[in-house]
């Protein structure tokens, strides 16, 4: 195949084909041989001349003759000629045509709020093009990863935003997979973008076809937005986090002083008290200087996981994008250390039990508070013989509270140490992401004062009421009964693996009554019952708001790791049922069901709002899971465009390993929170507190938003390095019409004599000339 | 409903509805004093000290504490009941069989606390046969003095001066054996029971020398740590407790 013809774009008409004959070296030939080959020959001949017009006697022309049929004869004896004869088309180049697909093209091509979309000039130059360029035109839409072949005639009325409905603009990729393509390489390529893109290192590297652009958008309106949020480092849990927010004011809006908030968006629980979850984690102002302000607002974020942020500015008035006035964000929150605060109402073997297996653990930070003394007790001491402190319950619970992951309450009685004032702090604390854990005994739930009050509404299961004719514990020994939630939960999986399915004798429970909020019960008790009937909860878990609560009604899992039941397992059984415990409580993904993500339809990049959403599903513990239930709640309400909702609920068989992407539809703008349950065939999962919770954001514009202006200088330095050039949309003549490909439907070639035969000429015309040389007087 | 009368009524309430089972809701993890029986020893060598250990436990802290304590033999299941046991005699000890090895073994595997109490420090024959089958037990763990800054003497009265106190000051100091910074075993050689010991009039069974009723009451508090010790193991430890305990120490004469 060989190229023909270079000029000003015009249409290619229908492939003509054409016999050619013509005479070729061997085609065994190294290139630079037959033209060496000649040039040695033509210095012979001139070398020859010189000596002729010294030798005035010499027969001139008979030597002369001899000479140049020796001469032939040689050349022909080196490149051995052969007749070719070719039947040959010529096609049209292939030119590629990359239409940029990205939210930024959903932007007005103008400086007009209501401008016409840029993706609808983009669509409208393509199809220009592809009639111009004529032949052989791929039209391929980049945006993220390896282009895909787009269609520019697609059904009108489909919006900009689900036009231009990509995440990214990363033309580098996009133009390595079009190179990668050997086998028909296209002659040129052109981009047709408003130069919002990625370059990589197309700049730098000449990519072997040249690349043209045609740069949509000379404007954009008047626009204050959030250019880019930094975060320094990775964000740790109760660790200050500084944030770098930059902010422009573009298209000649008046900025002055932008004020900046930053909120962490929680899920809500429907009973909570107060209005707004969301927590202000700063504020701050933006002074802008020349169309640009960078401001540092230091955050702390007291609870480990994937966490939304919402950054936000107060726009001008005249602010005409005011979806890129703020960003959402979801921060993956790690934990340097799990902080537990831990209380007991009274020193006792259990109490020594868990606190042994929380300092034994280096990454767990313990706070002890345990009540020694009660009023009553005779201590025949002062008090300055005591080791004795009073039980800070006011700092605690005020001051230091958030800064705890996970609050133990051990068989405490609330009311005479003054816990009952600070509940409704503890419920909020639980409802704002933290976790609880409330552990039975002659002093927990009924008997420790908690019915009715706050703590009741962040716990698993409802605390009855003390009532004469009520015991608040049933002192009947009796093994749990696991339910199967249970058997099948992450969280006791490690348990399961200690001690088997068998679980010891406990002396009693605490009496308590029906699964709440969505609660799950573990094991239950073989013979009581709860007021509606059903067995009575002794270990259950749920997720409450943003937190997570577990309700144990035992005073005796130290029996699991001291007791002669215990010794069958050398005592691991203890460390097992807590660490799912707590590994739960703090959202460690060894004990959730599936992990999951809302992203964009193409399962990788984020999700975007006005564009196909999907669930990504990793890895799951579960094996065989074949069935998937989720529910996706806004933290927020969302804004929605019409056609926009995710769906509430979902139902749906799995197919395939993981990572899945399961479908769900157009996004709105907003932040959500996702529970996924997934269960083994034939298993109905429920979204109960054994379903994994994710929070996952959709924005409308973000990256492709934050500067919503056209950039021709990028496209222009693409082109540069390429051999290319950049136009405008009413320019499309002025960019050169690529070479025209050559293909050979048939060839043949023929030597003109055989090797033998032109080395024979050769010996017999190179003695012929010497003998009239020697005829001549010629050496 | 108060603590205690919730634990009487339960016990009561299981006691009638299962023959008087030994353990009930909200006393299952109640201090216990629990008297091991191995090497020929056959009860404690103060009979009302563990008793009294308890009743003062109850009366002086928030912890629950069993009256009655029981008697344990090494190789009976019933010694992992409870992580604390209390070993005490007067003479020599016999050698420990091999299955009374194994459940002391195990006991303090699973991170059980033997307090071994020579009620006859001027013989010193059990404190040594004692410490001699405990080498035996623990083959790797030998015996170290407890510094006076353990929290040993400040889990619940902060003791001066920081020792260990019983009938007899033979020694200032004692020995222990520790495992992942946890004591194991204590070797007392101070006859702690005798300081408890009191007959069913009330009245004190041994004389305590040479201090008399304020070296006794320094024995008990004692015995007290050391069950606030077997409870909560080194919560007094905890750096929130050391501005408080700083602070109270520097105000002592």
């Amino acid at each position: 195949m060989r190229g023909e013809g270079c000029g000003a774009m015009r249409a290619f008409t229908a492939p003509g084909e054409t016999l050619r004959t013509a005479l070729i070296p061997a085609e065994d030939l190294p290139r630079w041989l037959p033209w060496t080959a000649a040039a040695i020959v033509a210095l012979g001949l001139l070398l020859l001349v010189i000596e002729l017009r010294r030798a005035r006697e010499a027969r001139r022309v008979l030597v002369t003759l001899s000479a140049l049929c020796a001469a032939a004869a040689l050349l022909g004896a080196v490149v051995r000629p052969q007749r070719l004869r070719a039947r040959e088309v010529n096609l049209a180049p292939r030119v590629v045509i990359l239409v940029d697909r990205s939210r930024s093209m959903a932007l007005p091509s103008n400086d007009q709020p209501d401008g016409e979309p840029r993706i609808d000039v983009a669509e409208r130059v393509a199809r220009e093009l592809r009639g111009r360029v004529g032949g052989r035109v791929d039209v391929v839409a980049f945006g993220v990863g390896a282009p895909r072949p787009d269609s520019i005639d697609g059904p009108p009325g489909r919006s900009a935003l689900a036009r231009a409905d990509l995440a990214g603009s990363d033309l580098a990729a996009a133009v390595h997979a079009i190179a990668e393509r050997h086998d028909d390489p296209p002659a040129a390529l052109i981009v047709v973008s408003d130069g919002r893109v990625e370059l990589g290192d197309l700049a730098e590297r000449r990519p072997p076809f040249p690349i043209h652009a045609v740069s949509i958008g000379d404007g954009s309106p008047k626009d204050a937005s959030i250019r880019a949020v930094h975060l320094a480092g990775a964000a740790v849990a109760h660790q200050a986090l500084p944030l770098r927010v930059e902010v422009a004011c573009t298209g000649g809006i008046s900025c002055g002083d932008l004020s900046i908030t930053v909120r962490e968006l929680r899920e809500r629980e429907p009973n909570a008290s107060g209005s707004d979850t969301s927590a202000v984690l700063a504020t701050g102002t933006a002074s802008v200087r020349d169309g640009t302000a960078t401001i540092e607002l230091p955050i702390t974020l007291e609870r480990a996981g994937t966490r939304a942020i919402e950054v936000a500015l107060s726009a001008p008035k005249d602010d005409a994008i005011p979806d890129d006035d703020r960003r959402l964000l979801s921060i993956d929150v790690a934990r340097e250390r799990v902080r537990v605060l831990h209380i007991a109402g009274r020193p006792s073997y259990d109490v020594r039990a868990l606190r042994t297996w929380l300092k034994a653990d280096a990454a767990m930070d313990v706070v002890s508070f345990f009540i020694l003394r009660t009023p009553g007790d005779d201590v025949n001491a002062p008090d300055e013989d005591l080791a004795l402190i009073p039980f800070p319950v006011r700092e605690l619970f005020t001051e230091y509270l958030p800064t705890f992951d996970a609050v133990i309450i051990q068989d405490f009685d609330a009311e005479p140490y003054g816990l009952t004032p600070h509940l409704p702090a503890i419920a909020r604390y639980v409802e704002h992401g933290g976790g609880l854990v409330h552990i039975g005994g002659p002093n927990a739930f009924s008997a420790g004062g908690y019915a009715g009050s706050p703590l009741a509404r962040v716990t698993p299961v409802a605390i009855p009421r003390l009532a004469a004719d009520k015991q608040p514990a049933d002192a009947t020994p009796f093994v749990p009964v696991e339910t199967p939630a249970g058997r099948g939960a992450p969280i006791l999986q490690d348990l399961h693996a200690a001690i088997g399915d068998e679980l010891p004798e406990f002396p009693g429970a605490n009496v308590l009554g029906d699964l709440q909020h969505g609660g799950v019960a573990l094991w239950t008790h073989p013979k009581r019952t709860t007021p509606s009937g059903k067995p009575m909860p002794i270990l259950s878990i749920a997720d409450i708001g943003d937190g997570r609560s577990i309700a144990l009604a035992l005073d005796s899992t130290r029996l699991l790791a001291f007791s002669p039941f215990a010794a069958k397992s050398s005592g691991r059984g203890f460390d097992a049922l807590f660490r799912g415990l707590l590994g739960w409580l703090m959202r460690d993904p060894r004990y959730e069901p599936v992990r999951g993500r809302l992203v964009h339809e193409d399962g990788v990049s984020p999700c975007l709002a006005g564009a196909k959403a999907a669930l990504r599903l990793e890895a799951s513990p579960i094996a065989g899971a074949s069935r998937l239930r989720a529910a996706i709640a806004p933290l927020e309400p969302p804004r929605a465009q019409p056609g926009e909702g995710l769906p509430a609920t979902l139902d749906r068989e799995l197919e395939g390993k993981p990572p899945l992407v399961v479908p769900l539809g157009l996004a709105p703008s907003g932040s959500f929170a996702l529970r996924l349950a997934v269960g083994e065939k034939g298993a109905e999962p429920t979204l109960g507190a054994l379903a994994t919770r994710a929070l996952g954001v959709c924005e409308r514009g973000g990256d492709e938003w934050a500067d919503p202006r056209p950039d021709r200088a990028t496209l222009e330095k693409l082109a540069k390095a390429s051999g290319g050039v950049v136009v405008k949309p009413g320019e499309l003549a002025a960019i050169p019409t690529p070479k025209a490909a050559v293909v050979a439907l048939e060839r043949t070639v023929a030597p003109l004599l055989a090797t033998w035969a032109w080395a024979a000429l050769a010996a017999v015309t190179m003695g012929a000339h010497w003998f009239a040389r020697r005829r001549s007087g010629l050496s | 409903m108060h603590r205690r009368h919730f634990l009487g009524a339960s016990t009561a309430l299981a006691g009638s509805l299962l023959g008087l089972r030994a353990r009930a809701f909200g006393d299952e993890g109640a201090f216990e004093p629990k008297i091991l029986l191995a090497g020929g020893v056959t009860g404690a060598a103060r009979a009302s000290a563990p008793a009294r250990w308890s009743a003062e436990v109850e009366r002086r802290t928030s912890a629950a504490a069993r009256r009655t304590p029981r008697a344990v033999k090494a190789t009976d299941s019933t010694l992992l009941d409870g992580p604390f046991a209390y070993w005490s005699g007067t003479g020599s000890l016999s050698a420990l069989s091999a299955a009374e090895l194994a459940g002391l073994r195990q006991f303090l595997a699973l991170g059980g606390l033997l307090v071994i109490d020579d009620a006859d420090p001027a013989s010193g024959a059990f404190g040594r046969d004692a410490r001699r089958e405990l080498a035996r037990v623990l083959p790797d763990a030998a015996p170290v003095s407890i510094p006076d800054d353990h929290v040993l003497y400040r889990t619940f009265y902060l003791l001066k001066p920081a020792r260990p106190w019983g009938r007899v000051q033979v020694t200032k100091t004692a020995d222990a054996i520790l495992r992942a910074g946890q004591i194991r075993v204590i070797f007392l050689a101070h006859d702690l029971g005798g300081a408890l010991a009191r007959n069913q009039l009330g009245t004190w069974e041994m004389t305590v020398e040479p201090g008399g009723d304020v070296q006794r009451e320094q024995a008990i508090r004692f015995a007290v740590n050391i069950a606030l010790y077997a409870l909560t193991t080194n919560y007094k430890d905890d750096a929130v407790h050391a501005p408080f305990l700083l602070k109270r120490k520097a105000t002592q004469p």
